[in-house]
């Protein structure tokens, strides 16, 4: 599994540990891997603005690809207040990863 | 101290504890990942808390119960904020179902590069979110 958010890196090494997090969580502060998918959010700016401060954030985003790094499932939130639940990415992996 | 003010103060603490009944809830529904798609009834419950705080201030209070009406017109309104400006929109290309993912590199926690040539010849759950917060 791997993360990627707007997250600094010593952000995210700190709050590892208080979720006890395995995946690998990269930083996208100036959101080059975000716009490389086109999940910038492109409605109202909810987080912190400022010097130092992300410009934008990404639509909460879960996407499952193969070996060969091929998108076969991809949910977007359409709210950031509701995004895919455990059910909903387990049910996705079983269907598309199911022998692989 | 008169009747209306009781009745204001009352109304005040009132206010905040709706408030913050509905704010615990929010967070635990949050947390379930079960918040509902349609919100109307947090957003009826939040203003329905903020009446009271204002009630109280129109009825009349003690500085005692002016505290707990304002903080519960505070929380409600960043509620009732924070349910407008949740809406998202991806870009007008985002990366779909059959595409190759795009090669990139960032730093992770540790602060060395990772490159997304790494991922090949697994299968891998790629989470965006926004920030820890």
């Amino acid at each position: 599994m791997l993360t990627i958010s707007t997250d600094l890196p010593e952000v995210i090494k700190k709050r590892r540990g208080v979720h006890d997090l395995k995946a690998t969580m990269l930083s996208d502060r100036d959101l080059i891997v975000t716009d490389a998918f086109g999940l910038r959010n492109q409605l109202m700016h909810s987080g912190p603005m400022g010097e130092g401060e992300a410009e934008a954030l990404p639509v909460p985003t879960t996407i499952l690809v193969d070996a060969n790094g091929k998108v076969l499932w991809i949910e977007h939130a359409d709210n950031y207040q509701r995004r895919s639940g455990p059910e909903v990415v387990l049910k996705a992996i079983e269907r598309h990863l199911d022998g692989a | 101290m008169t009747n209306r003010k009781i009745l204001g103060t009352w109304l005040g603490f009132i206010a905040l504890v709706m408030a913050i009944g509905v704010v615990l809830f929010w967070f635990r529904q949050a947390n379930l990942v079960a918040l509902p798609q349609d919100r109307t009834l947090f957003v009826v419950a939040f203003v329905a808390a903020a009446m009271l705080g204002i009630a109280c201030f129109i009825v009349g209070t003690r500085w005692f119960g002016g505290i707990p009406a304002v903080g519960a017109i505070v929380v409600c309104a960043f509620m009732i904020g924070t349910i407008y400006i949740s809406p998202q929109k991806v870009a007008d290309n985002p990366v779909k179902v059959g595409d190759v993912i795009p090669q990139f590199v960032a730093l992770n926690d540790d602060g060395e590069r990772f490159d997304s040539r790494e991922l090949i010849g697994r299968p891998t759950l790629i989470k965006f979110f926004r920030a820890h917060w």
